[in-house]
Protein backbone atom coordinates (compact mmCIF):
# COMPACT_ATOMS: atom_id res chain seq x y z
CA UNK A 1 0.00 0.00 0.00
CA UNK A 2 2.83 2.35 0.98
CA UNK A 3 4.64 1.49 -2.24
CA UNK A 4 1.55 2.42 -4.29
CA UNK A 5 1.21 5.67 -2.40
CA UNK A 6 4.85 6.57 -3.09
CA UNK A 7 4.38 5.63 -6.74
CA UNK A 8 1.33 7.88 -6.97
CA UNK A 9 3.31 10.79 -5.57
CA UNK A 10 5.75 10.27 -8.43
CA UNK A 11 2.86 10.33 -10.89
CA UNK A 12 1.75 13.65 -9.42
CA UNK A 13 5.20 15.16 -9.65
CA UNK A 14 5.61 14.03 -13.26
CA UNK A 15 2.13 15.25 -14.28
CA UNK A 16 2.58 18.74 -12.80
CA UNK A 17 5.94 19.27 -14.48
CA UNK A 18 4.46 18.02 -17.78
CA UNK A 19 1.47 20.39 -17.49
CA UNK A 20 3.77 23.35 -16.84
CA UNK A 21 5.58 22.69 -20.13
CA UNK A 22 2.42 23.55 -22.08
CA UNK A 23 1.24 26.64 -20.24
CA UNK A 24 -1.11 27.90 -22.95
CA UNK A 25 -2.88 24.54 -23.10
CA UNK A 26 -2.96 24.50 -19.30
CA UNK A 27 -4.83 27.82 -19.29
CA UNK A 28 -7.16 26.86 -22.15
CA UNK A 29 -8.22 23.70 -20.38
CA UNK A 30 -9.08 25.56 -17.21
CA UNK A 31 -11.20 28.00 -19.23
CA UNK A 32 -12.80 25.11 -21.12
CA UNK A 33 -13.92 23.38 -17.94
CA UNK A 34 -15.10 26.68 -16.52
CA UNK A 35 -17.31 27.18 -19.59
CA UNK A 36 -18.62 23.63 -19.17
CA UNK A 37 -19.67 24.47 -15.61
CA UNK A 38 -21.30 27.73 -16.64
CA UNK A 39 -23.22 26.02 -19.47
CA UNK A 40 -24.52 23.37 -17.06
CA UNK A 41 -25.69 25.95 -14.55
CA UNK A 42 -27.24 28.12 -17.28
CA UNK A 43 -29.15 25.14 -18.69
CA UNK A 44 -31.00 24.62 -15.43
CA UNK A 45 -31.36 28.37 -14.84
CA UNK A 46 -33.17 28.62 -18.20
CA UNK A 47 -35.34 25.60 -17.39
CA UNK A 48 -36.31 27.15 -14.06
CA UNK A 49 -37.63 30.18 -15.94
CA UNK A 50 -40.43 27.86 -17.08
CA UNK A 51 -41.03 25.64 -14.07
CA UNK A 52 -40.68 25.64 -10.28
CA UNK A 53 -39.74 22.00 -9.88
CA UNK A 54 -37.54 19.58 -11.80
CA UNK A 55 -37.62 16.00 -10.59
CA UNK A 56 -39.27 17.26 -7.41
CA UNK A 57 -36.46 19.69 -6.60
CA UNK A 58 -36.53 23.46 -6.36
CA UNK A 59 -33.84 25.65 -7.94
CA UNK A 60 -31.67 25.86 -4.81
CA UNK A 61 -31.92 22.09 -4.29
CA UNK A 62 -31.05 21.59 -7.93
CA UNK A 63 -27.94 23.77 -7.47
CA UNK A 64 -26.71 21.33 -4.81
CA UNK A 65 -27.28 18.48 -7.24
CA UNK A 66 -25.49 20.32 -10.10
CA UNK A 67 -22.57 21.15 -7.82
CA UNK A 68 -22.41 17.48 -6.81
CA UNK A 69 -22.14 16.11 -10.33
CA UNK A 70 -19.73 18.85 -11.40
CA UNK A 71 -17.50 17.94 -8.47
CA UNK A 72 -17.55 14.23 -9.38
CA UNK A 73 -16.86 15.12 -13.00
CA UNK A 74 -13.93 17.38 -12.02
CA UNK A 75 -12.42 14.66 -9.82
CA UNK A 76 -12.84 12.15 -12.63
CA UNK A 77 -11.26 14.50 -15.19
CA UNK A 78 -8.34 15.06 -12.83
CA UNK A 79 -7.61 11.53 -11.72
CA UNK A 80 -8.67 9.03 -14.38
CA UNK A 81 -10.21 10.50 -17.56
CA UNK A 82 -6.94 11.28 -19.36
CA UNK A 83 -5.61 7.79 -18.63
CA UNK A 84 -8.69 6.07 -19.95
CA UNK A 85 -8.67 8.30 -23.03
CA UNK A 86 -5.32 6.80 -24.05
CA UNK A 87 -6.21 3.28 -22.94
CA UNK A 88 -7.42 2.01 -26.38
CA UNK A 89 -4.18 3.18 -27.97
CA UNK A 90 -2.12 1.10 -25.50
CA UNK A 91 -4.10 -2.02 -26.39
CA UNK A 92 -4.09 -1.45 -30.15
CA UNK A 93 -0.40 -0.61 -30.36
CA UNK A 94 0.64 -3.41 -28.05
CA UNK A 95 2.01 -0.90 -25.51
CA UNK A 96 0.18 -2.69 -22.72
CA UNK A 97 3.16 -5.08 -22.62
CA UNK A 98 5.20 -2.44 -20.81
CA UNK A 99 2.57 -2.16 -18.11
CA UNK A 100 2.15 -5.89 -17.68
CA UNK A 101 5.81 -6.53 -16.94
CA UNK A 102 6.01 -3.89 -14.19
CA UNK A 103 5.81 -5.06 -10.58
CA UNK A 104 2.60 -3.12 -9.89
CA UNK A 105 -1.03 -3.74 -10.71
CA UNK A 106 -1.53 -2.84 -14.41
CA UNK A 107 -5.05 -1.63 -13.63
CA UNK A 108 -3.66 0.78 -11.02
CA UNK A 109 -0.92 1.96 -13.35
CA UNK A 110 -3.15 2.42 -16.40
CA UNK A 111 -5.95 4.14 -14.49
CA UNK A 112 -3.90 6.57 -12.40
CA UNK A 113 -0.58 7.19 -14.14
CA UNK A 114 -1.48 10.60 -15.53
CA UNK A 115 -2.85 13.11 -13.05
CA UNK A 116 -4.43 15.98 -14.99
CA UNK A 117 -2.94 19.02 -13.28
CA UNK A 118 -5.05 21.53 -15.22
CA UNK A 119 -8.26 19.76 -14.26
CA UNK A 120 -7.12 19.92 -10.66
CA UNK A 121 -7.68 23.66 -10.86
CA UNK A 122 -11.23 22.82 -11.88
CA UNK A 123 -11.70 20.64 -8.82
CA UNK A 124 -11.02 23.85 -6.92
CA UNK A 125 -13.60 25.70 -9.05
CA UNK A 126 -16.21 22.94 -8.74
CA UNK A 127 -15.44 22.65 -5.03
CA UNK A 128 -16.02 26.38 -4.58
CA UNK A 129 -19.37 26.14 -6.35
CA UNK A 130 -20.20 23.10 -4.20
CA UNK A 131 -19.44 25.02 -0.99
CA UNK A 132 -21.42 28.02 -2.27
CA UNK A 133 -24.48 25.93 -3.11
CA UNK A 134 -24.39 24.29 0.35
CA UNK A 135 -23.78 27.60 2.15
CA UNK A 136 -26.64 29.34 0.35
CA UNK A 137 -29.11 26.47 1.00
CA UNK A 138 -31.95 27.93 3.03
CA UNK A 139 -33.05 24.70 4.81
CA UNK A 140 -31.28 23.63 8.03
CA UNK A 141 -28.96 20.62 7.76
CA UNK A 142 -26.70 18.60 10.05
CA UNK A 143 -23.03 17.69 9.83
CA UNK A 144 -24.11 14.07 9.35
CA UNK A 145 -26.02 15.04 6.19
CA UNK A 146 -22.99 16.92 4.87
CA UNK A 147 -20.55 14.11 5.63
CA UNK A 148 -22.97 11.60 4.13
CA UNK A 149 -23.20 13.65 0.95
CA UNK A 150 -19.44 13.81 0.70
CA UNK A 151 -18.97 10.08 1.34
CA UNK A 152 -21.63 9.17 -1.21
CA UNK A 153 -20.01 11.46 -3.79
CA UNK A 154 -16.68 9.66 -3.32
CA UNK A 155 -18.56 6.42 -3.86
CA UNK A 156 -20.19 8.10 -6.90
CA UNK A 157 -16.75 8.76 -8.33
CA UNK A 158 -15.90 5.07 -7.90
CA UNK A 159 -19.11 4.09 -9.75
CA UNK A 160 -18.30 6.59 -12.51
CA UNK A 161 -14.82 5.13 -12.88
CA UNK A 162 -16.12 1.55 -13.02
CA UNK A 163 -18.70 2.31 -15.72
CA UNK A 164 -16.14 4.27 -17.73
CA UNK A 165 -13.62 1.44 -17.51
CA UNK A 166 -16.25 -1.12 -18.48
CA UNK A 167 -16.96 0.95 -21.61
CA UNK A 168 -13.29 1.04 -22.59
CA UNK A 169 -12.34 -2.57 -21.89
CA UNK A 170 -14.21 -3.97 -24.96
CA UNK A 171 -11.28 -2.56 -26.96
CA UNK A 172 -9.47 -5.79 -26.05
CA UNK A 173 -11.89 -7.62 -28.34
CA UNK A 174 -12.96 -4.98 -30.89
CA UNK A 175 -9.54 -3.30 -31.40
CA UNK A 176 -11.42 -0.11 -32.22
CA UNK A 177 -9.73 3.27 -31.73
CA UNK A 178 -11.97 4.54 -28.92
CA UNK A 179 -14.02 1.65 -27.60
CA UNK A 180 -17.41 2.78 -26.36
CA UNK A 181 -16.07 5.90 -24.69
CA UNK A 182 -18.21 8.19 -26.88
CA UNK A 183 -21.25 6.21 -25.82
CA UNK A 184 -20.14 6.57 -22.20
CA UNK A 185 -19.98 10.36 -22.49
CA UNK A 186 -23.44 10.41 -24.10
CA UNK A 187 -24.86 8.17 -21.39
CA UNK A 188 -23.14 10.37 -18.82
CA UNK A 189 -26.01 12.85 -19.25
CA UNK A 190 -28.02 10.47 -17.07
CA UNK A 191 -25.73 11.47 -14.20
CA UNK A 192 -26.67 15.10 -14.80
CA UNK A 193 -30.40 14.55 -14.33
CA UNK A 194 -32.29 13.98 -11.04
CA UNK A 195 -33.10 10.28 -10.66
CA UNK A 196 -36.79 10.92 -9.98
CA UNK A 197 -37.42 11.74 -13.64
CA UNK A 198 -36.56 8.15 -14.60
CA UNK A 199 -39.46 5.74 -14.41
CA UNK A 200 -40.08 2.08 -15.29
CA UNK A 201 -37.30 0.18 -17.03
CA UNK A 202 -35.33 3.40 -17.58
CA UNK A 203 -35.09 3.68 -13.80
CA UNK A 204 -33.82 0.11 -13.57
CA UNK A 205 -31.27 0.91 -16.28
CA UNK A 206 -29.88 4.00 -14.53
CA UNK A 207 -30.03 2.76 -10.96
CA UNK A 208 -28.90 -0.85 -11.41
CA UNK A 209 -27.45 -1.75 -14.82
CA UNK A 210 -25.67 1.51 -15.65
CA UNK A 211 -26.09 3.21 -12.27
CA UNK A 212 -25.45 6.82 -13.31
CA UNK A 213 -28.24 7.96 -11.00
CA UNK A 214 -26.29 6.73 -7.97
CA UNK A 215 -23.33 9.00 -8.75
CA UNK A 216 -24.74 12.41 -7.81
CA UNK A 217 -28.52 12.24 -7.66
CA UNK A 218 -28.75 9.80 -4.73
CA UNK A 219 -26.07 11.65 -2.73
CA UNK A 220 -27.90 14.95 -3.31
CA UNK A 221 -31.15 13.25 -2.32
CA UNK A 222 -29.48 12.02 0.88
CA UNK A 223 -28.55 15.61 1.75
CA UNK A 224 -31.84 17.21 0.73
CA UNK A 225 -34.46 14.64 1.79
CA UNK A 226 -32.59 11.78 3.43
CA UNK A 227 -32.44 8.22 2.13
CA UNK A 228 -34.09 5.05 3.44
CA UNK A 229 -31.81 2.24 4.70
CA UNK A 230 -32.87 0.22 1.67
CA UNK A 231 -31.54 2.95 -0.65
CA UNK A 232 -28.17 2.97 1.12
CA UNK A 233 -28.07 -0.82 0.88
CA UNK A 234 -28.88 -0.50 -2.81
CA UNK A 235 -25.99 1.95 -3.35
CA UNK A 236 -23.59 -0.32 -1.45
CA UNK A 237 -24.59 -3.50 -3.26
CA UNK A 238 -24.51 -1.91 -6.72
CA UNK A 239 -21.08 -0.36 -6.01
CA UNK A 240 -19.61 -3.65 -4.77
CA UNK A 241 -21.21 -5.56 -7.65
CA UNK A 242 -19.83 -3.10 -10.19
CA UNK A 243 -16.34 -3.29 -8.67
CA UNK A 244 -16.40 -7.09 -8.78
CA UNK A 245 -17.70 -7.07 -12.35
CA UNK A 246 -14.91 -4.71 -13.41
CA UNK A 247 -12.29 -6.93 -11.76
CA UNK A 248 -13.71 -10.06 -13.40
CA UNK A 249 -13.91 -8.51 -16.88
CA UNK A 250 -10.46 -6.98 -16.53
CA UNK A 251 -8.98 -10.43 -15.78
CA UNK A 252 -10.86 -11.91 -18.73
CA UNK A 253 -9.71 -9.08 -21.01
CA UNK A 254 -6.07 -9.55 -20.03
CA UNK A 255 -6.33 -13.23 -20.93
CA UNK A 256 -7.49 -12.32 -24.44
CA UNK A 257 -4.81 -9.65 -24.95
CA UNK A 258 -2.73 -10.73 -27.92
CA UNK A 259 0.06 -8.17 -27.48
CA UNK A 260 0.27 -7.75 -31.26
CA UNK A 261 -0.39 -4.24 -32.47
CA UNK A 262 -3.14 -3.47 -34.97
CA UNK B 1 -9.91 13.70 -62.61
CA UNK B 2 -12.52 12.35 -60.26
CA UNK B 3 -10.21 12.25 -57.24
CA UNK B 4 -13.05 13.25 -54.96
CA UNK B 5 -14.78 9.91 -55.56
CA UNK B 6 -11.82 8.02 -54.13
CA UNK B 7 -11.63 10.36 -51.16
CA UNK B 8 -15.33 9.94 -50.39
CA UNK B 9 -15.18 6.15 -50.75
CA UNK B 10 -12.15 6.02 -48.48
CA UNK B 11 -13.86 8.15 -45.81
CA UNK B 12 -16.95 5.93 -45.87
CA UNK B 13 -14.71 2.91 -45.41
CA UNK B 14 -13.07 4.60 -42.41
CA UNK B 15 -16.42 5.46 -40.81
CA UNK B 16 -17.62 1.88 -41.14
CA UNK B 17 -14.31 0.19 -40.31
CA UNK B 18 -15.41 -0.81 -36.79
CA UNK B 19 -19.00 -1.75 -37.38
CA UNK B 20 -19.92 -3.16 -33.98
CA UNK B 21 -18.64 -0.03 -32.24
CA UNK B 22 -20.30 2.17 -34.79
CA UNK B 23 -23.77 0.67 -34.47
CA UNK B 24 -23.69 0.28 -30.68
CA UNK B 25 -22.59 3.91 -30.33
CA UNK B 26 -25.09 5.18 -32.89
CA UNK B 27 -28.09 3.35 -31.46
CA UNK B 28 -27.00 3.89 -27.87
CA UNK B 29 -26.38 7.60 -28.30
CA UNK B 30 -29.58 8.27 -30.21
CA UNK B 31 -31.97 6.11 -28.21
CA UNK B 32 -30.61 6.80 -24.73
CA UNK B 33 -30.22 10.54 -25.25
CA UNK B 34 -33.80 10.78 -26.49
CA UNK B 35 -35.10 8.76 -23.55
CA UNK B 36 -33.21 10.91 -21.03
CA UNK B 37 -34.39 14.15 -22.64
CA UNK B 38 -37.96 12.87 -22.84
CA UNK B 39 -37.91 11.83 -19.17
CA UNK B 40 -36.71 15.31 -18.19
CA UNK B 41 -39.32 17.14 -20.24
CA UNK B 42 -42.09 14.78 -19.19
CA UNK B 43 -41.35 15.66 -15.56
CA UNK B 44 -41.38 19.39 -16.41
CA UNK B 45 -44.66 19.12 -18.34
CA UNK B 46 -46.18 17.17 -15.44
CA UNK B 47 -44.88 19.62 -12.84
CA UNK B 48 -46.47 22.48 -14.78
CA UNK B 49 -49.67 20.55 -15.50
CA UNK B 50 -49.62 21.65 -19.12
CA UNK B 51 -49.46 19.99 -22.52
CA UNK B 52 -47.78 22.79 -24.46
CA UNK B 53 -44.72 24.81 -23.49
CA UNK B 54 -43.36 27.54 -25.75
CA UNK B 55 -45.17 25.92 -28.68
CA UNK B 56 -43.77 22.46 -27.98
CA UNK B 57 -45.83 19.42 -27.01
CA UNK B 58 -44.12 16.35 -25.52
CA UNK B 59 -44.13 14.39 -28.86
CA UNK B 60 -42.63 17.46 -30.60
CA UNK B 61 -39.99 17.68 -27.90
CA UNK B 62 -39.23 13.98 -28.43
CA UNK B 63 -38.74 14.51 -32.16
CA UNK B 64 -36.55 17.54 -31.41
CA UNK B 65 -34.24 15.43 -29.24
CA UNK B 66 -34.22 12.61 -31.80
CA UNK B 67 -32.80 15.07 -34.33
CA UNK B 68 -30.35 16.78 -31.93
CA UNK B 69 -27.63 14.08 -31.63
CA UNK B 70 -27.52 13.69 -35.41
CA UNK B 71 -27.67 17.45 -35.93
CA UNK B 72 -24.58 17.75 -33.73
CA UNK B 73 -22.82 15.06 -35.73
CA UNK B 74 -23.76 16.51 -39.12
CA UNK B 75 -22.49 19.92 -38.10
CA UNK B 76 -19.28 18.77 -36.47
CA UNK B 77 -18.46 16.35 -39.32
CA UNK B 78 -15.06 14.89 -38.56
CA UNK B 79 -14.05 14.89 -34.94
CA UNK B 80 -12.07 17.51 -33.02
CA UNK B 81 -8.45 17.50 -34.19
CA UNK B 82 -9.17 16.67 -37.84
CA UNK B 83 -6.44 19.11 -38.85
CA UNK B 84 -4.38 19.94 -35.76
CA UNK B 85 -3.59 16.27 -35.06
CA UNK B 86 -1.85 16.01 -38.44
CA UNK B 87 0.02 19.24 -37.89
CA UNK B 88 1.27 18.02 -34.52
CA UNK B 89 2.41 14.60 -35.71
CA UNK B 90 3.88 15.86 -38.97
CA UNK B 91 1.58 13.80 -41.23
CA UNK B 92 0.30 17.08 -42.65
CA UNK B 93 3.25 16.79 -45.07
CA UNK B 94 1.19 14.66 -47.43
CA UNK B 95 -1.17 17.52 -48.24
CA UNK B 96 1.76 19.59 -49.37
CA UNK B 97 2.76 16.99 -51.95
CA UNK B 98 -0.74 16.02 -53.13
CA UNK B 99 -1.55 17.55 -56.52
CA UNK B 100 -4.82 18.88 -55.09
CA UNK B 101 -5.83 21.77 -52.85
CA UNK B 102 -5.46 20.99 -49.16
CA UNK B 103 -8.58 23.06 -48.44
CA UNK B 104 -10.69 21.18 -50.98
CA UNK B 105 -9.47 17.83 -49.65
CA UNK B 106 -10.20 18.68 -46.04
CA UNK B 107 -13.63 20.14 -46.78
CA UNK B 108 -14.50 17.04 -48.77
CA UNK B 109 -13.50 14.60 -46.03
CA UNK B 110 -15.36 16.73 -43.49
CA UNK B 111 -18.53 16.88 -45.56
CA UNK B 112 -18.41 13.15 -46.29
CA UNK B 113 -18.95 12.59 -42.57
CA UNK B 114 -21.76 15.15 -42.55
CA UNK B 115 -23.47 13.48 -45.52
CA UNK B 116 -23.16 10.08 -43.85
CA UNK B 117 -24.85 11.37 -40.69
CA UNK B 118 -27.51 13.08 -42.83
CA UNK B 119 -28.42 9.68 -44.27
CA UNK B 120 -28.79 8.39 -40.70
CA UNK B 121 -31.03 11.35 -39.91
CA UNK B 122 -33.24 10.65 -42.93
CA UNK B 123 -33.55 7.04 -41.83
CA UNK B 124 -34.40 7.86 -38.21
CA UNK B 125 -36.79 10.68 -39.14
CA UNK B 126 -38.73 8.37 -41.48
CA UNK B 127 -38.82 5.50 -38.96
CA UNK B 128 -40.05 7.87 -36.20
CA UNK B 129 -42.85 9.25 -38.35
CA UNK B 130 -43.93 5.77 -39.40
CA UNK B 131 -43.90 4.55 -35.78
CA UNK B 132 -45.97 7.45 -34.42
CA UNK B 133 -48.41 7.04 -37.29
CA UNK B 134 -47.81 10.34 -39.11
CA UNK B 135 -46.83 8.44 -42.26
CA UNK B 136 -44.55 10.01 -44.85
CA UNK B 137 -46.54 12.82 -46.40
CA UNK B 138 -45.13 15.00 -49.18
CA UNK B 139 -45.03 17.94 -46.76
CA UNK B 140 -42.90 15.99 -44.26
CA UNK B 141 -40.50 14.92 -47.00
CA UNK B 142 -40.18 18.48 -48.33
CA UNK B 143 -39.41 19.74 -44.80
CA UNK B 144 -36.86 16.95 -44.41
CA UNK B 145 -35.24 17.82 -47.74
CA UNK B 146 -34.92 21.53 -46.86
CA UNK B 147 -33.76 20.63 -43.36
CA UNK B 148 -30.96 18.42 -44.71
CA UNK B 149 -29.97 21.14 -47.16
CA UNK B 150 -29.62 23.69 -44.32
CA UNK B 151 -27.82 21.11 -42.16
CA UNK B 152 -25.21 20.69 -44.90
CA UNK B 153 -24.86 24.47 -45.33
CA UNK B 154 -24.37 24.72 -41.55
CA UNK B 155 -21.77 21.93 -41.73
CA UNK B 156 -19.83 23.92 -44.36
CA UNK B 157 -19.87 27.03 -42.15
CA UNK B 158 -18.85 25.11 -39.03
CA UNK B 159 -16.12 23.34 -41.02
CA UNK B 160 -14.61 26.72 -41.88
CA UNK B 161 -14.94 27.89 -38.26
CA UNK B 162 -13.30 24.66 -37.07
CA UNK B 163 -10.55 24.99 -39.67
CA UNK B 164 -9.75 28.55 -38.53
CA UNK B 165 -9.38 27.32 -34.96
CA UNK B 166 -7.51 24.11 -35.86
CA UNK B 167 -4.98 26.17 -37.82
CA UNK B 168 -4.01 27.93 -34.59
CA UNK B 169 -2.08 24.70 -34.00
CA UNK B 170 0.60 26.19 -36.27
CA UNK B 171 1.35 28.56 -33.39
CA UNK B 172 0.00 26.90 -30.22
CA UNK B 173 0.89 23.59 -28.53
CA UNK B 174 -2.66 22.35 -28.28
CA UNK B 175 -5.98 23.53 -29.68
CA UNK B 176 -8.15 20.64 -28.54
CA UNK B 177 -9.49 22.58 -25.58
CA UNK B 178 -10.26 25.59 -27.79
CA UNK B 179 -12.30 23.40 -30.12
CA UNK B 180 -14.20 21.87 -27.21
CA UNK B 181 -14.93 25.36 -25.88
CA UNK B 182 -16.41 26.34 -29.23
CA UNK B 183 -18.53 23.22 -29.21
CA UNK B 184 -19.94 24.10 -25.78
CA UNK B 185 -20.93 27.52 -27.09
CA UNK B 186 -22.37 26.22 -30.36
CA UNK B 187 -24.32 23.41 -28.70
CA UNK B 188 -25.73 25.58 -25.92
CA UNK B 189 -26.50 28.74 -27.89
CA UNK B 190 -27.39 26.73 -31.00
CA UNK B 191 -30.20 24.83 -29.29
CA UNK B 192 -28.73 21.35 -28.74
CA UNK B 193 -29.36 21.36 -25.02
CA UNK B 194 -32.83 22.83 -25.23
CA UNK B 195 -34.91 24.59 -27.91
CA UNK B 196 -34.02 28.28 -28.17
CA UNK B 197 -37.72 29.15 -27.74
CA UNK B 198 -37.11 28.56 -24.01
CA UNK B 199 -34.41 31.22 -23.84
CA UNK B 200 -35.49 34.71 -22.69
CA UNK B 201 -36.51 36.94 -25.62
CA UNK B 202 -33.56 39.34 -25.04
CA UNK B 203 -31.16 36.39 -25.38
CA UNK B 204 -32.80 35.28 -28.63
CA UNK B 205 -32.60 38.83 -29.97
CA UNK B 206 -28.85 38.88 -29.24
CA UNK B 207 -28.25 35.39 -30.61
CA UNK B 208 -29.63 36.40 -34.01
CA UNK B 209 -26.41 38.35 -34.56
CA UNK B 210 -24.28 35.24 -33.97
CA UNK B 211 -23.98 32.13 -36.19
CA UNK B 212 -25.09 29.78 -33.38
CA UNK B 213 -28.89 29.55 -33.88
CA UNK B 214 -28.48 29.08 -37.64
CA UNK B 215 -26.11 26.15 -37.17
CA UNK B 216 -28.41 23.87 -35.17
CA UNK B 217 -31.77 25.38 -34.27
CA UNK B 218 -32.68 26.57 -37.79
CA UNK B 219 -32.12 23.23 -39.58
CA UNK B 220 -33.91 21.33 -36.80
CA UNK B 221 -36.88 23.70 -36.92
CA UNK B 222 -36.95 23.40 -40.70
CA UNK B 223 -36.88 19.59 -40.55
CA UNK B 224 -39.74 19.67 -38.05
CA UNK B 225 -41.71 22.09 -40.21
CA UNK B 226 -41.65 24.85 -37.58
CA UNK B 227 -39.55 27.42 -39.42
CA UNK B 228 -41.24 30.16 -41.44
CA UNK B 229 -40.06 31.07 -44.96
CA UNK B 230 -38.67 34.37 -43.66
CA UNK B 231 -36.77 32.53 -40.94
CA UNK B 232 -35.28 30.13 -43.50
CA UNK B 233 -34.29 32.86 -45.95
CA UNK B 234 -32.72 35.14 -43.34
CA UNK B 235 -31.06 32.14 -41.70
CA UNK B 236 -29.52 31.01 -44.97
CA UNK B 237 -28.37 34.58 -45.65
CA UNK B 238 -26.75 34.70 -42.24
CA UNK B 239 -25.05 31.33 -42.81
CA UNK B 240 -23.74 32.62 -46.13
CA UNK B 241 -22.24 35.73 -44.52
CA UNK B 242 -20.70 33.76 -41.63
CA UNK B 243 -19.41 31.21 -44.12
CA UNK B 244 -17.55 33.94 -46.01
CA UNK B 245 -16.16 35.40 -42.77
CA UNK B 246 -14.88 32.03 -41.54
CA UNK B 247 -13.50 31.03 -44.96
CA UNK B 248 -11.56 34.28 -45.22
CA UNK B 249 -10.29 33.82 -41.66
CA UNK B 250 -9.15 30.26 -42.41
CA UNK B 251 -7.41 31.36 -45.64
CA UNK B 252 -5.66 34.22 -43.84
CA UNK B 253 -4.62 31.87 -41.03
CA UNK B 254 -3.20 29.41 -43.50
CA UNK B 255 -1.38 32.14 -45.44
CA UNK B 256 0.13 33.46 -42.23
CA UNK B 257 0.97 30.09 -40.69
CA UNK B 258 2.00 28.01 -43.70
CA UNK B 259 5.67 28.89 -43.36
CA UNK B 260 5.69 28.05 -39.68
CA UNK B 261 4.96 24.40 -40.41
CA UNK B 262 8.21 22.47 -40.05
CA UNK B 263 6.99 19.05 -41.16
CA UNK B 264 8.53 17.34 -38.14
CA UNK B 265 5.71 17.41 -35.63
CA UNK B 266 5.96 17.68 -31.85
Amino acid sequence: MKRYFRLYLHFLQFSFSKAMEFRLDFTFRIIMDFIYYVVNILLFKVLFLHTNLIGGWTEEQMMIFIASYLLVDAINMTIVATNLWWFPAYINRGDLDYYLIRPVSPLFFLSLREFSANSFMNVVLAGTFFIYSIASYSEPFTLFQLMGLFALLINGFFIYYCIQMLMVIPVFWTQSPRGFIDLFYSLGIAMERPDRIFKGWLRVLFTVILPFALIASYPAKFFIEGLEAIDLLHIASVSIGLGLLLFFIWKKALRSYSSASS
Amino acid sequence: MNWWRFVVANEFRKILAFRSDFWVTFIGQTVVMVLIARALWQSIFEANGTEVMEGFTLPMMTLYYIIVPLANKIMTGENVGFLSREIYDGSFNRYLIYPISFFQYKILTYLTHSVFFSVQLILIFCVFNLIVGHGLSVELLINLFFGIFIFLCAACVYCMLAMSVELISLWADNVWSLMVMIRFFVFFFGGSYLPLDFFPSWANALLKFTPFPHLISLPIRTTMGLATTTEIVTGLGSLFVWGIIFTMTAKKMWAAGEHRYNGVGI
